[in-house]
């Protein structure tokens, strides 16, 4: 394999690993379209499912992605407690930064939670597939990152097609849009502000689900990879399904060649100083529409 | 008007030579409330200037204690002006605080200043100064181009940016493993509590000043709403930008002072997110843009968290997340907001 054939496969590797990136920023995207906050808890939350779908493999022996019949439902509940348990009273309050703390609370209670109960040690979800890799014209692409892929794929088709095809899905968009002008056409807020939140943990157990099998993962790793979705997010633009998605491949991709380029530790510096850049001259997004 | 009698007129005097009258004559006649405030605050201050001479500072962990109180009231109180009187939600304060650590550590190992180094004046204040420095770099072109959740987000991509720079920092900063300084200097706690009361005195009359200023005014007014402040007359960016300086420079010296408590810098110790949390929770908890709430929360935190490290080991993180989901969701003004909930209640 020569020199391109090197790159290709670090293309390939942003791209599937990105999407995970998208779909955690798809989730963060849909809770700041309601919210207006950052929901910093998402990536201990992917982390929590990736640790519940690490306790299905190990002690039912239930297939990774056949738990996924179970995590769905668990998280979109998960959401749904969350909006009505923690975060209904600061909706209605005009500072959002009680709601943003709120959400950080959040974060520092998972990750300590799962750092007490299942220890900081890194885990894998190691089945009879993890080691199969596919060699489509000289790449190597493993057969659970492709997975991952395609469950990135399907759900944000999913959350897309909700999104535009649904009365709630419309009720959704609207709200981002005008919340209050939302309200006064009869829509009750708290069920919007649920849904969205149910489809943004529903988002973070199928990336728990890809993040288990692909990777080994400690209780500390959300918290990068929140901050990875936020980069995501900032490329792709606020309230942008399509958009999330292709800011995380853009992430991955830009992350994979910094690696092989320069090093793994700078790559996360040039991540960053990107984002601070997109940040600066184009908050909108790469794919935004100028206000 | 009628007039006194001459009996009655004697009777005045006689009680006006009185011991007791004299004494009272001495005393301002209204006691306003400003002097109580005073008085208490007097007290207070004396109260803790004694301790040293009721415990052994040395060997008593009341002392540390109160050490990690002062150090925690200072990087409180330089969250609260950046984030309680401006509004502006930094999540970078953990970098100003390594940065200060670093500068105390790298100023000294590579002996630049030739002064005493260790609790030396002028490596705290440029210890301070050098955050403070970089805050103004990062913020002019970060506060006029970002507001709200996209500055927080902005500052957490300069803290990452930051942090690396430090692990990648070759042969300048030790990289990971960090540096050391020379710990035989170490002989007592007695310094440590001394400076450490005194930069929280520092850091609270900074808070106390800028509250009482018209900087205050502004930046309150900024809080409230920038466009109606700006339409006021108010130079928006430039008084951010002061404030995330200040918030910066109080980070820093409170990283100095860790700096000459630990002695071992490494990226992992002074810039760990803990020093982003803490003065945000201690903000939240005893109430944001307050003087004494900072205080409160300082005291609070750091007794639940000695509490929490000699009777559950290794809980009491989860116990401070659920501290602030509890705070925020119920009682978001904080514990001093408490006290205008009980008195406004009929």
């Amino acid at each position: 394999m020569g020199e391109f054939g090197i790159i290709a496969q670090v293309l390939v590797n942003g791209i599937l690993f990105g999407t995970m990136y998208g779909i955690a920023a798809i989730g963060l995207s849909l809770i700041y379209g309601t919210m207006r906050i950052i929901f910093f808890a998402q990536g201990a939350i992917i982390v929590f499912f990736a640790y519940i779908c690490y306790w299905f493999f190990a002690l039912l022996g239930l297939d990774p992605y056949l738990s996924l019949i179970l995590i769905i439902p668990i998280s979109l509940l998960l959401g749904m407690g969350f909006y009505f348990g923690l975060f209904k009273e600061a909706a209605a309050l005009e500072d959002k930064n009680i709601s943003l703390l709120i959400a950080i609370g959040l974060m520092w209670l998972v990750e300590n939670f799962m750092a007490v109960v299942w220890s900081g040690d890194p885990r894998t979800v190691v089945t009879a597939y993890t080691s199969w890799v596919l060699r489509p014209g000289g790449l190597n692409i493993s057969f659970t990152r492709l997975m991952a892929l395609l469950i990135a794929l399907l759900s944000s088709v999913g959350v897309f097609v909700f999104l535009k095809r649904t009365l709630i899905g419309t009720a959704v968009r609207a709200a981002s849009e005008d919340m209050e002008s939302t309200t006064l056409m009869g829509i009750n807020p708290n069920w919007v502000n649920a849904v969205t939140f149910a489809i943004g943990i529903g988002l973070a157990g199928t990336a728990g689900v890809g993040l288990a099998t692909v990777y080994s993962f400690d209780p500390t790793y959300g918290f990068t990879f929140v901050i990875m979705s936020v980069i995501a997010l900032a490329f792709g633009g606020m309230g942008n399904v399509f958009g999330a998605l292709l800011g995380g491949i853009i992430l991955g991709v830009l992350q994979g060649l910094g690696a092989y380029f320069v090093s793994p530790t700078w790559a996360d510096a040039i991540c960053f100083g990107a984002f601070l850049l997109v940040l600066m001259f184009r908050p909108q997004g790469l794919f935004g529409k100028k206000e | 008007m009628v007039k006194k009698s001459k009996k009655q007129k004697m009777k005045d005097e006689k009680l006006a030579k009185h011991p007791f009258n004299l004494l009272k004559s001495l005393i301002p006649t209204k006691l306003t409330r400003n002097h109580i405030y005073i008085i208490i605050v007097a007290l207070i201050v004396a109260a803790f200037a004694t301790v040293p001479s009721f415990i052994d500072v040395d060997t008593s962990y009341f002392a540390y204690f109160l050490f990690l109180c002062f150090l925690y009231i200072v990087i409180a109180q330089g969250w609260n002006v950046v984030a309680g009187y401006a509004g502006q939600i930094s999540l970078c304060q953990n970098t100003f605080f390594g940065l200060g650590a670093y500068t105390t550590a790298l100023l000294w190992l590579l002996d630049v200043t030739k002064t005493g180094y260790y609790f030396d004046p002028v490596l705290m204040v440029l210890s301070g100064l050098v955050p403070a420095i970089l805050a103004i770099i990062i913020g002019i072109p970060l506060l006029s181009r970002l507001r709200g959740d996209y500055f927080a987000i902005g500052t957490l991509g300069v803290q990452f940016s930051v942090t690396v720079l430090f692990l990648k920092g070759g042969a300048f900063t030790k990289g990971a493993d960090g540096l050391h300084l020379p710990s035989t200097v170490f002989q007592s706690m007695t310094p440590y509590y001394w400076t450490g009361f005194l930069l929280a005195l520092f850091a609270i009359a900074v808070v106390y000043f800028i509250n009482r200023s018209r900087i205050g005014l502004a930046l309150k007014a900024i809080r409230e709403d920038e466009t109606a402040a700006a339409s006021r007359g108010v130079h928006i960016l430039k008084y951010k930008v002061f404030a995330f300086a200040v918030g910066a420079f109080l980070a820093g010296i409170g990283g100095s002072l860790f700096a000459y408590y630990l002695f071992h810098i490494n990226p992992d110790s002074v810039m760990h997110l803990n020093w982003l949390f803490f003065p945000i929770l201690m903000c939240v908890l005893g109430g944001n843009g307050t003087i004494i709430g900072p205080i409160i929360g300082a005291f609070f935190l750091a007794a639940i968290s000695s509490f929490g490290d000699v009777y559950f080991a290794q809980m009491h993180p989860i116990f401070s997340g659920l501290l602030i989901i509890l705070v925020m969701k119920f009682m978001p003004t904080g514990i001093i907001g408490l006290k205008d909930r009980i008195f406004s209640r009929r």
